[in-house]
């Protein structure tokens, strides 16, 4: 929809797209930043879901349907209940700590410099992306079946030795909450 | 004026096409609890060899409005020690999470209406079956922050219940689900229903590796809705009533809301992926019939769902958990391999 005010003119969803992805963007932000600064466990939790999710919504905004899907299946759902789990297993108390607002201002700005230096060392100017790329396969960006296919045919051999290590993590939980590590005792004769 | 009405309705059809679905779609949702509430307890009574509730209006249909205007306008009572924040987030959480999952549900097969095709279904995205997993996840977390925000140990123990058996039964549900994925080959709800429009592969329900993901995912559906045999999050002898044990009023409902609309997306799902959805496949493919049967299978399954709360006990906590990992999980897992090996052949 195209709104022309005479001296300004602009197209009403383009603007509002912009504007959501720039609010989601900056919520993912401020919440990251809320894991940090909580001194409460419990809300440290809720602030990582809270950015877990703006996440996935940046993603959904991007077209990424399938990854949205499973950011909000394995991070938000999953991992993150298993946080809160152990939480409310522990006992999450409030922690009080002294806080020194000079030397934390001091701290972030001398990392946010750093970072910044580092950042432009390393990166050069944006590139195209290059390839074919027809009307058939930009409208199956983000689609499970685009997502399997690279997985199973460029990203193959990663793909299998993740799936391994996990396999062995997995075996790894199962022995060390399992089997109690007891000292072998000599029969005595 | 009128003129430029017109034209506002005509730049902006989808938009406004959007809102007025997602506006009666959840209307409709929270419309039907009073009634289900009525339905089971009515059900139950007969169950029981008992009248249920008979004396506000004809066949005690009263009663359901009675008791939401007793829920909400009794007193709110927070404990002082409670979070409240927290508590008062997570009944929120719960009945939004209930009516977002439902969006992806179509209800029945597109129609032309005014010359415009459409659905009736609030959103048909790619990955629907994904979707509702998803943000069904997402309503863990409500019964999660009652017991973490109530302080009380019965609260706790309900939210830590809840979240334990949610996680291992999401497993089961999930590879069953991955059973009607493969035999589909998408994810999309539509697509799952379309592919059982006709008499060679009708109702997935028939096919041998589907009939055991349909017992599969049926089974752990219950556990995931939190309902009778599995409700021990609100187990009443052992833990007054779980995480909610400190909800007064409206907040208390809205717990209520959420359970039972988890169980009509779950019913819901369940037509779609193994009863046929709309399909009638006697009747003409018109679209109120596909609804009528749509919601037909939808209350029938709902009815199975009372029926089974009051035929078992409630089973204890470390069968359940046992259940769920030793005997239900390698069962999907192989009924998976079986799908998939049945597909490549």
């Amino acid at each position: 929809m195209l709104i022309d005010l005479g001296w300004f003119s602009f197209d009403l969803f383009k603007v509002t797209y912009d504007g959501v992805v720039l609010a989601i963007g900056g919520t993912a932000v401020l919440a990251a930043l809320g894991v940090v600064l909580c001194s409460s466990p419990i809300y440290s939790a809720l602030y990582l879901i809270g950015h877990m999710i703006c996440l996935a919504l940046l993603f959904l905004m991007y077209g990424a349907e399938f990854i949205a899907a499973v950011q909000l299946i394995v991070y938000a759902g999953a991992v993150m209940i298993l946080f809160l789990f152990i939480i409310a297993l522990l006992g999450g108390k409030k922690e009080s700590q002294s806080f020194d607002f000079h030397k934390f201002m001091a701290f972030s700005f001398i990392g946010t410099v750093l970072a910044e230096l580092a950042l432009s060392t390393r990166v050069g100017p944006t590139q195209p992306i290059t390839g074919i790329f027809d009307e058939k396969m930009i409208a199956n960006v983000g689609s499970a079946k685009a997502i399997g296919l690279e997985l199973f045919s460029k990203h193959l051999i990663p793909f299998e030795l993740a799936s391994i290590l996990l396999l062995v993590a997995g075996v790894g939980i199962i022995c060390l909450a399992k089997f109690a590590y007891k000292p072998v005792r000599r029969r005595s004769n | 004026m009128i003129d430029g009405i017109f034209q506002f309705i005509d730049e902006n059809t989808y938009l406004l096409l959007g809102i007025i679905k997602a506006v009666v779609i959840a209307s409709a949702l929270l419309g039907v609890v009073p009634l289900l509430v009525w339905l089971e307890r009515r059900l139950m009574g007969r169950f029981q060899v008992r009248l249920g509730p008979n004396r506000v209006g004809p066949y005690g249909l009263g009663q359901p409005i009675s008791d939401s205007i007793k829920l909400l306008f009794k007193e709110s009572i927070i404990q002082n020690s409670a979070d409240k924040f927290l508590f008062h987030l997570a009944p929120v959480v719960v009945v939004f999470t209930a009516i977002v999952s439902f969006a992806v549900i179509p209800m029945t097969g597109p129609f032309e209406l005014f010359g415009e095709k459409m659905g009736l279904w609030a959103s048909n995205i790619n990955s629907g079956i994904l979707f509702v997993f998803a943000i069904s996840g997402m309503g863990i977390y409500g019964m999660v922050l009652a017991g973490l925000s109530s302080n009380n140990k019965y609260s706790l123990m309900g939210g830590l219940r809840s979240s334990a058996q949610m996680i291992s039964y999401e497993l089961t549900l999930g590879l069953a689900a991955l059973c009607v994925i493969v035999h589909t080959g998408s994810l999309n709800l539509v697509d799952m229903v379309e592919r059982q429009n006709s008499w060679p592969n009708a109702l997935n329900l028939l096919n041998p590796p589907l009939m055991i993901a349909f017992v599969l995912f049926f089974i752990a559906g219950i556990a995931e809705t939190n309902r009778a045999p599995f409700d021990l999050p609100e187990a009443e002898q052992e833990l007054v009533a779980g995480f909610h044990t400190e909800y007064t009023g409206m907040k208390f409902a809205m717990f209520f809301m959420g359970e039972y609309i988890n169980m009509v997306t779950m019913s819901a799902l369940i037509t779609l992926m193994f009863l046929g959805g709309w399909n009638t496949y006697i009747l003409p493919d018109w679209a109120i019939i596909g609804f009528v049967a749509f919601a037909f299978k939808v209350s029938f399954l709902l009815c199975v769902f009372i029926w089974l709360r009051s035929t078992f006990p409630r089973i204890r906590y470390d069968r359940l958990m046992t259940f769920g990992w030793k005997f239900l999980l390698p069962i999907a897992i192989v009924n998976l391999f079986l799908e998939a090996a049945i597909r490549v052949i």
